[in-house]
């Protein structure tokens, strides 16, 4: 027997009540990591971008191609190793709601400017010897069951081939990746067969190129690569904005507008929800025990002991709701990169996110039973006994 | 030198915009290993002076010393830690706390005894042995009847061995035959265990058991002789 024994039975004298409770604190813990992950995520993909690579866009917008011949003049500049032209797809397989990244792309460049790009030498010669092969991620190969030599049909949405036709492609290979800034999520293929098609007017849509990739040597920093670039085409006939790799990618976290913000809000609106719940189940338990608290008064146990029981209760229930949204959280992370995998690339949860958790899990904890604990302290044993007078 | 010794108790309780005097100057001189029984109508005032004889209510003015202790001097943590040592409390519904078999809820004051677990299961199961509930320590307040419940919150009160026991209306809520039961055990732990007993009851019968009986009305104290 120990206060514990007490805390523990008081917590199963309404079991649906202390269950939907414990339900309450997964949903909110599972949610707060879930929003909470999305934002690190996307923060993660961008912190762990090459500094070797700078990217050069359209001073007027990233939808603006730029003219093909910017490649030459940006491979003379001192300090650039090379230059891959990249190209956003924008086809539809099957349905829209199969949406998925497709990128056109000099492969051997790609290749030599990822290495995080993991694939093996069979499927790298495979790809490069074939101008309708592409390589896709493994979470994407997962996602359709694609395998290394399926055909893939795309509708051109941005580039529409003549007479409704799809584009075909081939799979030549299946990479991983090793850091979170280059997803499995993702379809990569010859800019030459998208260039190719265009000039051999079998498809219609932009000229050019929408962005290169330029890799630098160790003789040049970014910023004043950035500078020589943007430089060279001050004069028109199109301006360019180059910046480093991760800048462009937090561009592109930025065009979630305030999703951050946002989120932030939910979460917080989600966790007073979470309060509220324990906050109620506490006020409603302890009232229905006032008696009970006299008596333990009446018995010698003081005032703060008296607190801490309904502390403890509040705060069993909290964390064992948490624990189990942490676990739903954790076994859930493979299923939502699946789900998310194209435009979170990368879904991961954060050891700091599960401290989070916990952090919180404790304060509402705390918090919900503090307003029954502060009660039950100031309570008068005697008026709690219903003393007659 | 009396077991509990309180004068001049005064207080009066706000009700309507009126002021009620429940007790008007009273005093109270129990010796040790006294059988007493305080009654009167009720709303007189009877289980506020329990209360106050038990630390749990404060007068408006006056002293309770029990064993010595002025108590209407204590406060906080100190008046607790004096109520786990000195006073055990018997209620007329019982109060036991239903999540806890007969055994925990005897136990319940010994965690508050510098012992060890084994030593608290032994004292419980004595008490409970004291008041005939050897066979039910595991059984739940709710799977006991009244009389039973009623001897589980004796030997709550005496597993502490206090020297004063409080009791109000310890048998208002039993029948007959368990009403008597109870009031032969405290009639024992008094005469026998030298307990100083002060019981508040509405029942002539059950006051009759006492060594002395008081009767409170309208704010004061009279003792009065038994049939």
């Amino acid at each position: 027997m120990s206060l514990f024994l007490l805390v523990r039975r008081n917590l199963f004298r309404h079991p649906v009540r202390s269950l939907l409770t414990c339900a309450a604190a997964t949903v909110g813990i599972f949610l707060l990591i879930f929003l909470t992950s999305i934002v690190t995520s996307l923060n993660d993909a961008v912190k762990q971008v090459s500094t070797k690579r700078v990217v050069t866009q359209s001073a007027v917008s990233l939808f603006v191609n730029m003219p093909e011949a910017y490649r030459a003049k940006i491979a003379g500049v001192p300090g650039v190793e090379s230059v891959m032209r990249l190209q956003w797809f924008g086809g539809v397989y099957r349905e829209p709601s199969n949406f998925f990244a497709q990128f056109a792309v000099d492969p051997e460049l790609f290749l030599e400017q990822f290495p995080e790009c993991v694939l093996d030498a069979e499927s790298r010669s495979r790809w490069l010897s074939d101008r309708r092969g592409c390589i896709v991620g493994e979470l994407l190969a997962d996602r359709f069951g694609w395998k290394v030599g399926d055909s893939i049909p795309l509708l051109g949405s941005i580039f529409p081939k003549n007479g409704g036709e799809a584009w075909d492609f081939t799979v030549r290979g299946i990479y991983r990746s090793t850091k979170s800034n280059l997803d499995e999520s993702s379809m990569w293929f010859h800019f030459d067969y998208l260039k190719e098609t265009l000039e051999a007017g079998l498809a219609s849509g932009p000229d050019g190129v929408g962005v290169f990739y330029v890799r630098r040597d160790d003789d040049v920093t970014a910023p004043e690569l950035c500078e020589r670039i943007d430089a060279l085409f001050a004069g028109g006939p199109q301006r360019t904005l180059t910046q480093p790799e991760a800048a462009f990618q937090a561009g592109f976290v930025s065009m979630f507008g305030s999703l951050p913000t946002f989120l932030g809000w939910i979460g917080a609106a989600v966790l007073f929800a979470l309060f509220m719940t324990l906050a109620n189940t506490m006020l409603i338990s302890s009232s229905e025990r006032i008696e009970e608290l006299g008596v333990l008064k009446a018995l010698g146990f003081r005032d703060g002991v008296c607190s801490m029981l309904l502390l403890g209760e509040s705060l069993a229930l909290s964390l064992s709701g948490s624990a189990v949204g942490v676990g739903l959280s954790l076994a859930s992370v493979t299923t939502f990169r699946r789900l998310f995998g194209t435009t979170i690339p990368s879904y991961a949860i954060r050891t700091e996110t599960l401290f989070l958790a916990a952090a919180v899990a404790v304060a509402v904890g705390v918090a919900g039973g503090l307003a029954p604990a502060v009660t039950a302290s100031r309570l008068n044993a005697a008026e709690a006994l219903r003393a007659e007078i | 030198m009396s077991a509990i010794s309180a004068k001049n108790l005064t207080k009066a309780y706000q009700r309507g915009g009126e002021t009620l005097q429940v007790l008007d100057g009273v005093d109270l001189e129990v010796a040790a290993g006294e059988f007493l029984a305080l009654t009167g109508p009720s709303g007189s005032g009877k289980s506020t002076i329990l209360n106050f004889l038990g630390g749990l209510d404060r007068p408006d003015e006056g002293s309770v010393i029990v064993g010595g202790t002025d108590i209407t001097r204590l406060k906080g943590a100190s008046l607790a830690d004096w109520r786990s040592r000195s006073v055990g409390f018997i209620f007329q519904a019982f109060n036991l706390i239903p999540v806890l078999t007969a055994l925990e809820n005897v136990e319940l004051p010994l965690l508050l005894q510098p012992l060890g677990r084994r030593e608290r299961r032994e004292h419980a199961r004595h008490a409970l042995d004291i008041v005939g509930l050897a066979d039910r320590i595991d059984h739940r307040p709710r799977q006991l009847s009244g009389g039973q419940e009623q001897r589980c919150a004796i030997a709550r009160a005496i597993v502490t061995d206090p020297d004063v026991i409080l009791a109000d209306e310890p048998t208002g809520d039993l029948d007959v035959k368990s009403g008597r039961q109870v009031l032969e055990i405290l009639k024992r732990l008094s005469g026998e265990h030298g307990k100083t007993i002060v019981m508040v009851t509405h029942d002539p019968e059950a006051a009759a058991f006492a060594d002395r009986e008081f009767r409170l009305e309208s704010g004061r104290l009279a003792e009065t002789s038994h049939p």
